[in-house]
């Protein structure tokens, strides 16, 4: 039982660097969070505070009821996979897997059945007398994760752990790490910088940047209503196209306009637009929720094909209207098309995003 | 891949040709380095009247090596050489270590202060060392003792291979001690247990060195020593006497001096090959 709370937690590395920025964050007993942002965000400090490996310049860290600012990481009760697997080169892995275990006196017996048993949970049967350069990559980060789960301890951290892995493998361990996590329930928190492992494996998703949190969320939530430009940019692949549009709002009808581009916009988003008439806003619009053809009148616009991406399950296309380049996902993979084509395209109702352009925060309707 | 199978050696040349070249060129090197020692054991062999024509004369004998063996200088010089050199590599080994890791992995001003120290000391040209040091182990009473001896070398040693320490753990990932620390060591304890054995190739090495180091070392010896505490650097250099010099012991006494040295290097090789490439 050990819910993690960080509450204005603060990293500074000498008087020049502000690494992690009063950051807030309550994690429930059992959740797995993913942080996730762009690297030197400090979301790998605020880890490895949590794990006890840095100091914290202020703030307060709690594990269950305890605060641990000032406890050394051994008595922290956490486990800890990191990017380079860490095993301990001279020891076999069951010598590195007992390590933890050894140094809480417990007795071989009671090793043996906790190896046995995350052996058998992670297939390290046949590795246990092997030394861990004669692993390859995958099988370390497994034992990795072995030696994490034979502790029993309250609290997993995760720091990067797929990232020296190929793109096959990585895949693979994401499923790995979910089935772990749903046979041994733990609180979880897991670095990454690749936002596909946060979505993916995150009960929630915490976005970071320049040591500040974006937004908090469920990935659906941080993937529908994004807190800023900068989440909306992040979260998502093929990445958020942003465009610099005006808002024009004169009788009924809401129109955003851009060079070569002009909408008609409807329902809250006219409502949440019309104190901008007149104004500069951003308009966001993901590659997936574009489509070719008519669509709904006044949906639409004209757009020059520059690349087209075969994907074979699909086609992704970049094209440019105007002056702006636009990402168009999601195409049939039969469609035939070509560099050069001029298309028409459709956003679907209702799935713009809207920004100001000077705070980057979300227009919504008050 | 070889270096013979390598086209750009010689690319002209037929393959055979090549080879015997580089066989030549081989020998050749091998040769210059070897002459100086064939030519000392041939010295050694040789009785006294012979030491000038060691390339003619059929002569052989181990009158030499029978006379040094009974001289009670000689030997105590061995056992005193043997002493100190291992004495002296435990001692550096111990703060060496230590301080190189150190110097690879904590940034505080202790650290920065340390390796300062360092390496002012290191600048400084070895030889300027010996006669401050002469003067000091004489007011400490320390002159012509083992400690006496013993201390400079262990800070030459301290000032010389922390660097090379310092390189090696910077080659060892870090994250391996936080682990142990999160599995239950303290900071300590994850240096002990686990960087220290992660580094055991290179601390072979690193004492190889040390040992051949103080073994060979001469002017340390010749100054801050007299006849208590002879060393077999020294003892050697003194067959040249006013009666004159008596090359044949002096090869003798050198040709044993080389056998633990020899040994050293031979077994402490692969550590030594192995530790700098980490």
């Amino acid at each position: 039982m050990a819910a993690i709370s960080l509450s204005k937690l603060n990293k500074h590395y000498g008087s020049l660097f502000h690494a992690v920025k009063d950051v807030d964050l309550e994690i429930a007993d059992k959740e797995f969070v993913a942080l996730v942002g762009p690297s030197g965000c400090g979301k790998s400090t605020t880890l490895r505070m949590i794990a006890g490996l840095e100091d914290i310049s202020s703030g307060d860290i709690r594990i269950g009821n305890r605060v641990v600012n000032d406890l050394p990481p051994r008595d922290r009760d956490i486990a800890m996979v990191f990017q380079n697997y860490a095993l301990y080169q001279h020891m076999s892995v069951y010598d590195n897997l007992a390590f933890g275990l050894r140094n809480k006196k417990t007795s071989e017996a009671e090793i043996k059945a906790a190896i046995d048993r995350a052996a058998g949970m992670l297939g390290l049967h046949e590795l246990l007398a092997r030394k861990p350069k004669q692993l390859s990559g995958g099988q370390q980060q497994r034992v990795a994760l072995g030696r994490c789960i034979v502790r029993n301890p309250e609290v997993f951290l995760f720091d990067e752990p797929l990232s020296n892995l190929d793109a096959k493998l990585r895949a693979q361990m994401r499923i790995e790490i979910k089935r772990l996590h749903a046979a041994i329930p733990t609180t979880s928190v897991f670095v990454t910088h690749d936002q596909v492992e946060a979505m993916t494996l995150g009960d929630r998703v915490v976005i970071m940047r320049d040591g500040r949190v974006q937004q908090v969320g469920t990935p659906l939530q941080v993937y529908g209503k994004p807190a800023n430009k900068f989440v909306a940019g992040f979260i998502g692949a093929p990445a958020m196209n942003f465009v610099n549009v005006t808002v024009r709002s004169d009788g009924g009808a809401t129109t955003v306009e851009a060079d070569g581009l002009k909408l008609t916009v409807g329902g809250a988003d006219a409502r949440a637009l019309a104190a901008y008439n007149g104004k500069p806003a951003i308009m966001g619009a993901r590659p997936e929720h574009l489509a070719l053809g008519e669509g709904a009148p006044g949906a639409s616009f004209d757009a020059h094909v520059e690349v087209v991406e075969q994907l074979g399950s699909e086609i992704l296309l970049e094209t440019r209207v105007g002056s702006h380049g636009i990402t168009v996902a999601r195409v049939p993979a039969e469609t035939v098309i070509a560099s050069g084509d001029r298309v028409r395209v459709s956003g679907q109702p209702g799935r713009l995003h809207f920004f100001d352009p000077e705070t980057e925060l979300p227009i919504t309707a008050a | 891949m070889p270096i013979v199978s390598r086209p750009d050696f010689l690319p002209g040349l037929p393959k055979w040709s090549r080879k015997t070249l580089f066989a030549l060129a081989l020998f050749g090197i091998c040769f210059a380095f070897a002459f100086p020692v064939l030519w000392l054991i041939l010295t050694s062999l040789r009785p006294e009247s012979g030491v000038y024509y060691v390339h003619r004369g059929t002569e052989f004998t181990l009158a030499s090596f029978a006379e040094v063996l009974t001289d009670d200088r000689i030997v105590s010089a061995f056992l005193n050489s043997a002493l100190i050199s291992t004495l002296a590599t435990i001692f550096s080994l111990l703060v060496t270590v230590s301080s190189g890791y150190m110097l690879s992995r904590f940034t505080g001003p202790a650290s920065r202060i340390w390796f300062g120290t360092i390496y002012v000391f290191r600048c400084i040209p070895y030889i300027s060392w010996v006669l401050p040091l002469y003067f000091v182990t004489q007011s400490w009473g320390l002159y012509d003792t083992y400690t006496g001896l013993l201390l400079p070398h262990v800070a030459v040693h301290i000032c010389f291979f922390s660097w090379l320490m310092k390189g090696f753990f910077d080659g060892i990932d870090p994250s391996m001690e936080y682990a142990a620390m999160i599995d239950g060591c303290t900071r300590w304890g994850a240096f002990i247990r686990v960087a220290i054995p992660s580094a055991l190739p290179a601390i072979s090495a690193l004492a190889v060195l040390c040992w051949l180091f103080t073994w060979n070392e001469f002017l340390f010896a010749l100054i801050l020593t007299g006849n208590r505490v002879p060393m077999i650097t020294v003892v050697m250099a003194q067959f040249v006497t006013e009666m004159g010099l008596r090359w044949n012991l002096m090869a003798a006494t050198a040709v044993m001096a080389l056998v633990p040295a020899f040994l050293v290097a031979l077994f402490g090789q692969k550590y030594v090959i192995r530790g700098l490439r980490i």
